[in-house]
């Protein structure tokens, strides 16, 4: 304990005064010298107290074994507490961001060091929720032998976790309309290099030999070749709405949405599709589309620092610079549908052609109705307009899925492609 | 509660005022320690050392019997509530507790000393005969004692 120390007198120190002071006093007023004898062990323990009493001098260091973590992995911290000097009362604080949970280890804890002792404390603690907490920080406060001064230090001796989001086991992607020109996984309607059968046609000049089917060729009179569908990838667009978190406890929508999306760029990168990120809330924040893990490492990053931030300005789909929507792309919008300026933002990526596809994390478990009977009608009335909202969307020919607390990822994306399905039979 | 009690039941009279000085003094270290505060310990104390007090007072002149007995048991009861306090906010790990009990014995037995040998001083006799005269004999041994351990403390921290 070195700099930034701050002493102070205990509440012991004041009232042994006081105690002291009206003995003596006291024993004047009364003339009775036994109350001074009472107050004897107070003034002597004080005169020694403070004559004795020196700052103790601690060195502390601190680790922590992992700094990349995900949901639910654990995490050690180490301190090592060396004395100089010794120390009769240390008490030690560590601060524990609510991303983490203590699972083993006293905190805090007060305990004495000797002159040149050496102790080492562990902690470990759990993660409970993605972020980038800043685990470390510790109080210190160290008393004296009598327990009358004590000397405080705060040490930010604490490193940032990036506890990523576990991702969640997907079964099934949403796939998009349109596929881009690049080699990837997804069959694409179009013509060309693949494994995938799509037709067959005369031959023609510049044919490959291995190309040729035989059996309808033997059948027809003449040669007839194989046509295959091109294995593309496809442009994704992960579309967070941050404006508005509908939360209760440790949990509300922008969690899950936050989860779905990591899970999400996890998965469409597997497929080597091209994977962006819009943040679009209070901060506006985007990434353009890319493939491969550093881009992943760079949409978990900024997931990470996503919260939300009030703001009453308007925001339209033009504030994003050029190149982060690209055509064709598949917007995935991960969305409570709370905040007017998410919403219309998303009916104008619809209007501009962008396949749109609305997962709509529901605010309904968050919500509690109002007390009365005038409450349960605007509930009620708050739950019509949502519906309202949706069926807009919905004729705007983006399908809108409802993601209910509890439900998994999967299920909610295979509504999607139901829908979509359906919605490419009604049409 | 225990000097209250002791100071009512060796009062000459008064007794009544002596019990209920003493119950509030023990009420409010009471209420001190159940609610963390502070500041109600040294009212408590006060209440039960003026209990103490009067009934010192009802006896005469001179210091009555008891007073080295009251005197470290209000200096103990006062390291106890402290202590209680502390415990509230940052509870000690185990070998510190020892210590620390350890040390408020040798504090309690410090202070007996330190009270006979005051008393001793001021030439009162509070009484008790062979029992205090050897405290005073303690005392005397004790405060040399002190003096030592002062002195090595002060030359371990200079070297």
């Amino acid at each position: 304990m070195t700099d930034g120390v701050v002493r102070y007198a205990t509440p012991k120190l004041g009232g042994y005064v006081v105690l002291t002071a009206l003995g003596l006093l006291a024993s004047l007023i009364f003339a009775r010298p036994e109350l001074a004898a009472v107050s004897a062990p107070f003034v002597v323990l004080l005169a020694i107290g403070l004559a004795v009493s020196r700052r103790p001098d601690v060195r502390v260091y601190v680790e922590v074994d992992r700094d990349r973590l995900l949901e639910g992995d654990e995490v050690l911290l180490e301190i090592e507490l060396d004395a100089r000097d010794s120390a009769p009362r240390l008490e030690l604080l560590v601060e524990v961001p609510h991303e983490l949970e203590l699972l083993s280890g006293a905190n805090p804890i007060a305990l004495r060091l000797g002159l040149g002792e050496e102790r080492r404390l562990e902690l470990r603690f759990r993660c409970t929720h993605w972020g980038a907490p800043r685990l470390g920080d510790l109080h210190l406060r160290a008393g004296d032998a009598a327990g009358l001064l004590v000397w405080e230090q705060t040490l930010e001796r604490g490193s940032v976790l990036r506890v990523y989001p576990r991702p969640e086991e997907l079964r099934q992607l949403v796939g998009p309309r349109e596929t881009q020109l690049f080699t990837g996984n997804r069959v694409s309607r179009a013509k060309g290099e693949g494994l995938e059968f799509a037709d067959l046609r005369e031959f023609a000049p510049g044919d490959r030999i291995r190309r040729i089917n035989w059996r309808a060729s033997a059948r027809r009179g003449e040669l007839w070749v194989n046509e295959f569908h091109a294995e593309r990838n496809a442009d994704v667009i992960l579309f967070l709405d941050s404006f508005v978190d509908a939360r209760r406890a440790d949990r509300g929508t922008l969690d899950e949405a936050v989860r779905a999306a990591a899970t999400l760029t996890e998965r469409y990168l597997l497929e080597k599709d091209r994977v962006g990120l819009v943040n679009f809330g209070g901060v506006l924040n985007w990434l353009r589309p890319g493939t491969g893990l550093v881009q992943r490492y760079r949409i978990v990053e900024a997931l990470l620092n996503t919260e939300i931030t009030l703001s009453y300005a308007w925001k339209e789909i033009d504030v994003l610079p050029r190149g982060t929507l690209p055509p064709k792309a598949l917007v995935l919008a991960l969305t409570p549908l709370l905040d007017d300026r998410a919403i219309g933002a998303l009916l104008d990526l619809r209007a501009r052609g962008f396949d749109l596809v609305i997962v709509e994390v529901s605010p309904l478990p968050y919500a509690e109705t109002p007390p009365g009977e005038l409450g349960e009608l605007a509930f009620r009335l708050w739950k019509l307009r949502r519906e309202g909202r949706r069926f807009q969307y919905e004729r705007a020919g983006a399908p809108v899925v409802e993601w209910r607390e509890g439900e998994s990822l999967t299920s909610v994306l295979e509504g999607v492609n139901a829908s979509r399905r359906h919605a490419r039979a009604r049409a | 509660m225990a000097v209250a009690l002791y100071g009512t039941f060796a009062a000459d009279r008064l007794a009544w005022l002596v019990l209920a000085l003493g119950l509030t003094g023990a009420a409010l270290l009471t209420y001190a320690l159940a609610s963390v505060n502070a500041g109600s310990i040294v009212s408590g104390l006060v209440g039960v050392a003026a209990s103490w007090s009067l009934s010192a007072w009802t006896r005469g002149t001179g210091a009555p019997g008891g007073t080295v007995l009251a005197a470290v048991g209000i200096f103990v009861a006062a390291e106890l509530a402290y202590w209680s306090l502390e415990q509230k906010s940052v509870p000690d790990e185990g070998e510190l507790v020892a210590r620390r009990a350890a040390g408020l014995a040798l504090r309690g037995c410090g202070a007996l000393v330190l009270v006979a040998c005051v008393l001793a001083a001021l030439g009162l006799r509070p009484g008790g005969g062979l029992i205090l005269e050897t405290v005073g004999v303690a005392a005397v041994v004790g405060l040399l004692a002190i003096v030592l351990v002062l002195a090595r403390a002060v030359y371990e921290a200079e070297r």
